[in-house]
């Protein structure tokens, strides 16, 4: 499904990014850990076409096509989301004109004809119930004067309606409450199926308790330097990246 | 009072004996040129404009040296061979008529100039007056008199000068005591002619105590063939407890250089709210000045200019706090595109007797080119020790952090940019309280943010 190969990626001329290769297969769950500073958000953001980046090298490519000739936008359409570490704050734009606004064009690009407004309205419904997320939340301008935590849950919400095929999750879990981070990670759990994927991108293996990685990759100064399974991640919180770094120095001298 | 003395005299200070002579000859010129000086309308009328007229020479046309005139220099619009013209019925019924509003009573102006025949007044109540205002003065109208220039003739604004030394007639609008008129009035302004064209229309909006009334004007162009420049002059007076709310949208060609006028006098216990809707115009200068004479008086002033293009448009408000307890809200919000220049030059002016006061003042910009300018100066002069005053300026760029996610739910940029300023823009829209036409100006700016 996600296929990224030796992607090299800079901002104002500092390489962050240094050669990165993961491979996402549909049905799977990816988890990215690693210490601040490492690229994970620039990765995410270079897969979701943020243009602040330079791909100096390599390919993302996404279901066979090549994602760095597309938009940001046609990226979306393609299936792709991004639940971003710091959500915008839209004033003015209601989220559920947004949303509406949003899956028409997605669905006009796949040449769906457009959703009638109840069944928009069933599915607002649906999802809000999958992620627990207040009426009232989606009501207001997207993100407005928004908690952290309910700006997380409204990013869930929002993949909610959206349906991608592959999701992103940048640090979802950080500044959620333990109650909303159950709540988060059984949305997520409601919504995996065998045909889509998710790439969670976390520091804690507590989110991971809940959303059960088939992967896990330790993401440091720009490459995946480390793979394996959840027993990874526990490991790291056990001794911290200390012993990454040392090894990772080791193999770069 | 003391302020506005000192004021004058300092710009009249400026000029000699032969620039003087100067202006005295251009504005005869444009009087002979004009010629319908108020001479039919008695000495009054008479007496007002030589006053006017005397001024205007001792000040002159404004250039960018003139303070209050520094981002517009009218002198590079307006030049000597601009001949003065009067409105007249110069276009057909067809070519004015989709510019008029079913739900409301129209009224047609062309270039300023009332032109009955094309209005439409079968829903006006018959308590309200609307007429010539020419008229009004020829037939002896007591409100007529006593108002006319009772506002301007406060100021120091030369244009506000020239216009009452070459009146041309509009309208005269006047709603009686404690009636609250049901039907917006909505004045449908057209400018038509040829390049060169100078008109100089002035009107009167008198509200009597505990009257109501929605005043909307719209601003087209019509059979428009060369440059034009409009110098147009309004004096609003809200008696006690009444009530004004005045929707302006402007939506001229490039070729209408247009300077708009207006002298608002808010008395005790009145409120307005006038929104000004400024889309298109080759070069636009609103110029509002507000004086709140009366105790617990409520001011609301808002403004949206979407400038394109080459295009200028200046936004130059004074409101002049002259008695205490009263409040005043300011919202003026540009979006300038391409290598337009837009202006905010907004001014509180709190007197040393208005304690309580207050008022707020806030613009908000956005550019969206590279070659895009705004001028934003906001001026607060405070006397009274008693008051709260806020103003706040912001001017960026589209928040490319907004754009990105909207982008990357799905949306294209065009789309993501559009739904961004349609929502800057509303919160000015918004403010206008009639349904019907907040609708259509939304749809308006829609168009215009393409
Ligand atoms: N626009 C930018 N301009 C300059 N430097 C940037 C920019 N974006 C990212 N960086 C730098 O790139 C590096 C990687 O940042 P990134 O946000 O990808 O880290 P991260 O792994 O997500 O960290 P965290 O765990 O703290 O979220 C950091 O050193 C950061 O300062
Ligand atoms: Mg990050």
């Amino acid at each position: 499904m996600l296929e990224i190969k030796d992607l090299k990626v800079s901002v104002e001329g500092k390489q962050i990014l240094k050669g990165l290769n993961l491979t996402v297969k549909k049905g799977e769950v990816h988890a990215i850990m690693g210490p601040n500073g490492s690229g994970k958000s620039t990765l995410a953001s270079v897969i979701a076409g943020k243009e602040d980046y330079t791909v100096d090298g390599g390919s993302i490519t996404f279901n066979g096509k090549d994602m760095l000739e597309l938009s940001p936008d046609e990226r979306a359409k393609e299936g792709m989301f991004l639940a971003f570490q710091y959500p915008v704050e839209i004033p003015g734009v209601s989220t559920i004109n947004f949303l509406k606004t949003a899956i028409s064009e997605i669905r006009q690009y796949r040449g769906l004809p457009p959703m009638e407004a109840k069944d928009f309205l069933k599915v607002l419904k649906e999802k809000q119930k999958v992620v627990e997320i207040e009426a009232n939340l989606t009501g207001r301008s997207v993100n407005e004067g928004f908690s952290g935590g309910e700006k997380k849950r409204n990013e869930i919400f929002q993949m909610a309606m959206l349906e991608p095929s592959l999701a992103i999750l940048d640090e979802t879990d950080s500044g959620l409450d333990i109650d909303a981070l159950r709540i988060v990670a059984t949305g997520v759990n409601k919504l995996r199926t065998k045909e889509n994927a998710f790439v969670v991108i976390t520091h804690y293996q507590r989110l991971l308790e809940y959303i059960v990685p088939d992967f896990v990759h330790v993401l440091y100064q720009g490459r995946i330097v480390k793979s394996g399974t959840r027993e990874l991640a526990l490991e790291l919180e056990g001794k911290g990246y200390d012993w990454i770094k040392k090894e990772f120095s080791e193999l770069a001298v | 009072m003391e302020l506005v003395t000192a004021k004058t005299n300092i710009s009249r200070g400026v000029l000699g004996e032969a620039e003087i002579i100067k202006n005295k000859s251009l504005l005869n010129k444009w009087i002979d040129e004009a010629g319908t000086h108020l001479t039919e309308t008695g000495n009054f009328a008479k007496g007002v404009q030589k006053k006017a007229e005397e001024n205007f020479a001792a000040i002159g046309l404004p250039t960018k040296r003139t303070e209050d005139f520094k981002y517009t220099n009218i002198r590079s619009y307006l030049q000597d061979d601009y001949a003065a013209k009067n409105g007249s019925a110069s276009l057909t019924e067809s070519e004015i008529e989709n510019v008029l509003i079913d739900d409301f009573v129209s009224v047609v102006l062309i270039n300023g100039k009332y032109i009955p025949e094309y209005s439409r007044l079968k829903n006006l109540p018959k308590e309200v007056t609307i007429k010539s205002l020419f008229k009004a003065l020829e037939e002896g109208n007591e409100v007529a008199i006593k108002q006319f220039n009772s506002g301007l003739e406060k100021t120091t604004n030369p244009m506000a000068m020239l216009n009452t030394a070459l009146a041309g007639d509009g309208i005269f609008i006047s709603i009686p005591e404690n009636f609250s008129c049901p039907i917006p009035v909505h004045i449908a302004n057209i400018c038509t002619g040829e390049a060169k064209n100078f008109y100089n229309p002035r009107h009167l909006v008198y509200l009597h105590k505990n009257s109501e009334l929605t005043l909307i004007e719209s601003y087209h162009s019509v059979n428009h063939t060369g440059k034009t420049f409009t110098n147009s002059a309004t004096e609003f007076i809200i008696e006690d407890t009444a009530s004004l709310e005045n929707y302006i949208l402007q939506d001229e060609d490039i070729l209408s250089q247009r300077n708009d006028v207006r002298h608002f006098t808010v008395n005790t216990g009145s409120r307005m709210n006038s929104v000004a809707i400024s889309l298109n115009g080759g070069m636009l200068r609103n110029d509002p000045t507000i004086f709140i004479n009366g105790e617990n008086a409520e001011v609301h002033l808002n403004g949206l200019f979407i400038v394109k293009e080459n295009c200028h448009t200046d936004n130059h408000t004074m409101v002049e706090h002259r008695a205490p307890n009263c409040m005043s809200n300011e919202l003026y919000k540009g979006i300038i595109g391409d290598n337009a220049t837009g202006v905010f030059n907004g001014k509180i002016l709190v007197y040393r007797d208005a304690q309580k006061t207050n008022a707020y003042q806030s613009n908000k910009n956005i550019l969206m080119g590279d070659k895009s300018t705004i001028n934003t100066k906001p001026q607060l002069e405070i006397y009274a020790d008693d008051v709260r005053c806020t103003h706040g300026t912001t001017t960026g760029k589209l928040n490319e952090e907004a754009l990105f996610y909207m982008r990357s739910r799905g949306l294209n940029e065009k789309l993501a940019k559009n739904i961004l300023l349609q929502s800057f823009a509303k919160e000015v829209s918004n403010t206008i309280k009639n349904e019907a036409f907040r609708t259509l100006i939304e749809q308006k700016i829609e168009e215009n943010i393409q």
